[in-house]
């Protein structure tokens, strides 16, 4: 059944009132799923043009609706590969409007050295163009 | 499917709804391109959903579009987006073949310094290749350039 629901607020159970503008504002305007290892790939997303392989450890994301400014926020994670061995860890390196650059440290090298990830993974809060 | 009449509809939920209706297509497109001679080459990746939205039709604008955008953004004193409705309001571009589609990711993503003058200088500085034609391996990725069989 297909339908639509207006609504300014949401009531809780506890009675409280919500305007539907957190909802709608809080909702991720970007995310996606990168496979960071070989020929990457993009394996499921919202809101992205194409991703680019910057050199190891380096995943560029560009966006189909642009967001408004550069301050915007970003959840990133990463996830080693299964033959690595340490930790891992993340970078947002570049915030611009219509792009963003994460990068991937760790993973059987230094914890400072720029190493490919299996998995690299987004999610983007802000204000749209 | 037919594509709704998405003139003045954001441009993010006409994604939404094609992130609903459409069925993602992996391309195996893979475009390398240099934009600098002390980096190693990029390898842009389509995503499979915009692929979708762009062989769909009736859904993304036109790619001047992101160019104006870009150009707003390039200024000293750019804040923020105040004509952000360019993605929303310009009419939407027609259905694209895979190929078109391509073309207007690397007008969109790519450098222009990159695409605009690719065939120019002693070799090609972009290349347009199938993702078997890549190197598998990440072993001296940081060294990877175009070669002379992919440019060919």
């Amino acid at each position: 059944m297909a339908g639509k629901i207006i609504a300014d607020t949401i009531e809780t159970g506890a009675g409280a009132d919500i305007s539907t503008s957190y909802v709608v504002n809080g909702s991720a305007k970007a995310w996606a799923n990168l496979t960071g290892t070989g020929t990457i790939a993009l394996n499921d997303s919202l809101n992205i043009g194409s991703t680019t392989d910057n050199g190891t450890g380096r995943y560029d994301f560009s966006f189909t609706t642009s967001f408004a400014n550069a301050n915007y926020g970003i959840n990133y994670s990463v996830k080693r590969n299964s033959t690595g061995s340490g930790g891992v860890h993340s970078e947002a390196r570049t915030l611009a409007t219509g792009n963003t650059e994460i990068r991937g440290f760790g993973n059987g090298s230094a914890s400072n050295t720029l190493n490919d990830q299996e998995l690299v993974v987004i999610g983007i809060d802000g204000d749209l163009a | 499917m037919n594509t709704p009449e998405f003139q003045g509809t954001h441009l993010w939920d006409r994604l939404c709804w094609a992130k609903e209706n459409l069925e993602a297509y992996q391309s195996d497109y893979r475009v390398v391109y240099e934009d600098s001679i002390d980096e190693c080459a990029k390898i842009l990746v389509p995503d499979p959903n915009w692929m979708a939205a762009a062989m769909q039709g009736g859904i993304l604008p036109p790619v001047w579009v992101y160019w104006e955008l870009a150009k707003d953004e390039a200024k000293e004193d750019f804040k923020k987006h105040t004509r952000g409705y360019l993605l929303h309001e310009t009419a939407p571009v027609d259905a694209m073949t895979e190929e078109e589609a391509i073309e207007y990711l690397i007008m969109k993503d790519v450098p222009q310094s990159v695409w605009q003058t690719w065939d120019e200088g002693n070799r090609p500085k972009m290349v347009i290749c199938k993702k078997e034609q890549l190197p598998q391996t990440r072993t001296w990725r940081n060294a990877w350039r175009i070669s002379d069989e992919l440019a060919a």
